[in-house]
């Protein structure tokens, strides 16, 4: 039965290889992106000579950012859909794990670099408010039965000073992606689940971030790093932005560790996840890039390393799903 | 917008600009030359000035990997190397922590000023941690939470109890005062050590629930028992019998009940405290002295009785032994 379905994916795969080089290079035709140039010119001198990977194929740097930005830019619209379908859900679990691990205090600055739809974001936000509120009603219920010197007190301050102290704290999420795409989408997610304060979209680029130094504490990169050309650049930027005591943390697919597991995961990956890329979002090429990419990136310890290697202390990782996704954290101190 | 940023970022340098001290790299793989922590290292050195020192016995291990197969420690690649390998780039950073675990103790010790504002919870640990100058987030660095805050108390009192112990000890060695009495000794000491307890008062049964979770047993036992151990070395205990046992978990005993009774206590300066604390030792030196006098008492008995079987058989004339 295994190899009948096989049989129809490889049908399939064949159809779907005519429609989509035409469709590909239709889209390469329309798609004048002048920031698409820009973005490439930061690596253009010497990058036309150095090779990395795309997936398997191998490709001049230069190259890569440009196709990486396709690939996005056309799976943009489907790109929640198709999470929840590859996973079957579970990835809304490991943001939440990472959220978890983050353990955000009110009041702090967060930096999501290739948020796209900005899922952690929204997902900050709304953590930091349920703790916000659980302190609330901490200090209501504490407030009920107050001593005679609170009661003084509070008679004696004037209440924009009481008002303005609650106020301070006011934590922000900044979504920051190298994609107009994605954050167009996270955008139109933000306006339809009606968050607005707190919440900003940036256009930037993980290598070379917008920002002036030290601004963020927690700097979060959920599955993009795997994307970015130069590794160890998005590293040192993120050490460049966070505050000290800052806290960098990435959530990545990895190498998993179980042998039995990882069979099953490689044949779900290159049977199953293109084809459903096929027949949900129309693009199979990005799904097949999505799937090679991650057979690509480091695993567990050795980007444990390249980490430490950009100046971060307290590394720590911690393996989610058996090892098919990993979160790394580490601090700047 | 990048590139204009850039242009600010190297017009910055130039001008020596930014308060943050910030050593550049030329290449990421540089690694042993920046060992050192960047931040406020002026202030922390103020801190490192007035506080206590860092107690040799602490337990947490900050570097475990979550995964079920033990790996390396991280830190061991920090621990054994010397300071003089922290080649310090830039001559504005005054002393540095060469190890996480000292910034970690200083992040502690300045989370026990919020303590009573925020109970012994990670809020009072980010808030500390921003007074040195780190960001909130840096309160990740404990996973075990508010219990590394406790236990770091906790090993902070028992070291400084020891200092003053062995300070005690010297002066008696020296001929500068008098020994105490053993039963002194033991009051003087849990007083001491549950004097230190006071400015915590409102929150230490908070801290005593935490100290009883689960997965912080071993260690808060371990510093219990440390404690009792030096206290009673202190007071001149050198037994090496049942007794080495015996008198430890008297003394264990005495200073957990002391310190729950402590806890409800609203007495003038716990006076009500100390006397139960005087009652308990009071009735383990009796208890001793009992014990003793039991033992003489039966060895009495068992030869009176003896000596009267033996008188019996004389008069009786069973005795063949004339």
């Amino acid at each position: 039965m295994a190899a009948s379905i096989r049989l129809l994916a490889r049908r399939i795969v064949r159809d779907a290889f005519r429609t989509i080089n035409s469709s590909v290079s239709v889209r390469i035709v329309s798609s004048s992106c002048p920031s698409n140039l820009s973005a490439c010119r930061c690596f253009s001198d010497g990058a036309a000579d150095k090779s990395t990977h795309f997936g398997f194929e191998t490709v001049s740097e230069g190259e890569k950012a440009e196709r990486v930005y396709k690939v996005f830019e056309s799976v943009a619209q489907k790109y929640d859909v198709m999470n929840d379908a590859m996973s079957l859900g579970v990835h809304r679990l490991w943001k939440d794990m990472l959220l978890h691990v983050m353990n955000p205090q009110p009041g702090i600055r967060l930096l999501d670099v290739a948020g796209g739809t900005g899922d952690i974001s929204f997902r900050f936000l709304n953590y930091v408010r349920s703790q916000q509120e659980r302190v609330a009603r901490r200090t209501a219920r504490a407030n009920q039965t107050p001593s005679w010197q609170e009661i003084s007190t509070s008679y004696m301050t004037p209440t924009e000073e009481i008002e303005m102290e609650t106020e301070a704290r006011e934590s922000r999420a900044v979504v920051c992606d190298i994609n107009k795409e994605m954050l167009k989408v996270g955008k139109q997610k933000a306006e339809s689940m009606g968050v607005s304060s707190g919440l900003s979209w940036v256009v930037g680029d993980a290598e070379e971030l917008p920002f002036d130094d030290d601004q963020f504490d927690v700097y979060t990169i959920a599955f993009g790093i795997r994307n970015v050309t130069h590794i160890d650049l998005a590293l040192q930027e993120a050490v460049r932005v966070l505050k000290p005591g800052g806290r960098f943390m990435c959530l990545e697919f990895s190498k998993v560790t179980n042998p039995l597991l990882a069979r099953l995961y490689d044949a779900y990956s290159f049977q199953m996840i293109p084809v459903l890329g096929e027949v949900i979002a129309g693009d199979w090429k990005s799904y097949q890039y999505l799937v090679e990419s991650i057979r690509k990136f480091p695993d567990q310890e050795t980007f444990k390393q390249m980490i430490e290697d950009a100046g971060l202390f307290s590394v720590r990782y911690h393996n989610l799903t058996g090892g098919v996704v990993a979160l790394h954290s580490g601090f700047k101190l | 917008m990048a590139a204009l940023l850039r242009g600010l970022r190297v017009g910055r340098a130039l001008r020596g600009f930014g308060s943050v001290v910030f050593p550049k790299t030329s290449s990421p793989q540089c690694n042993g030359l920046r060992r050192g922590f960047h931040c406020a290292a002026l202030r922390l050195q103020e801190d490192k000035d007035k506080s206590i020192p860092v107690p040799p016995s602490s337990t947490t291990t900050y570097h475990e990997h979550y995964q079920e197969a033990p790996a390396p420690e991280a830190d061991a690649k920090e621990a054994p190397q010397p300071n003089t390998s922290y080649a310090d780039q830039s001559g504005e950073q005054g002393e540095e922590y060469e190890t996480e675990e000292q910034l970690q103790a200083h992040i502690l010790n300045a989370a026990l000023d919020f303590v009573q504002l925020h109970g012994w919870t990670l809020e009072a640990i980010s808030a500390g941690a921003e007074t040195l100058g780190l960001s909130a987030a840096s309160s990740g660095m404990f996973q075990n939470g508010a219990g590394d805050l406790v236990l770091h108390f906790i090993a902070q009192c028992n070291a400084q109890l020891t200092e003053q112990m062995a300070e005690q000890h010297n002066q008696v060695q020296l001929g500068q005062a008098e020994p105490k009495k053993t039963a002194e000794f033991l009051r003087d000491a849990v007083e001491t050590r549950l004097r230190m307890l006071t400015p915590y008062m409102d929150n230490w049964p908070q801290a005593m629930s935490i100290l009883l979770l689960p997965h912080n047993i071993p260690d808060s036992l371990k510093h219990l028992s440390t404690l009792v151990d030096d206290i009673w070395y202190y007071a001149g205990d050198r037994s090496t019998d049942l007794n080495w046992y015996t008198k430890r978990a008297a003394l264990t005993g005495i200073y957990n009940t002391t310190e729950l009774v402590m806890i409800q206590d609203s007495s003038e300066d716990f006076q009500d405290t100390w006397n139960f604390l005087e009652n308990r030792i009071q009735d383990i030196v009796n208890m001793a002295g009992a014990a003793k006098q039991a033992a003489s008492t039966g060895e009495a008995v068992a030869q009176g009785l003896l000596g009267a079987a033996v008188t019996l058989k004389n008069l009786t004339g069973i005795n063949q032994r004339r």
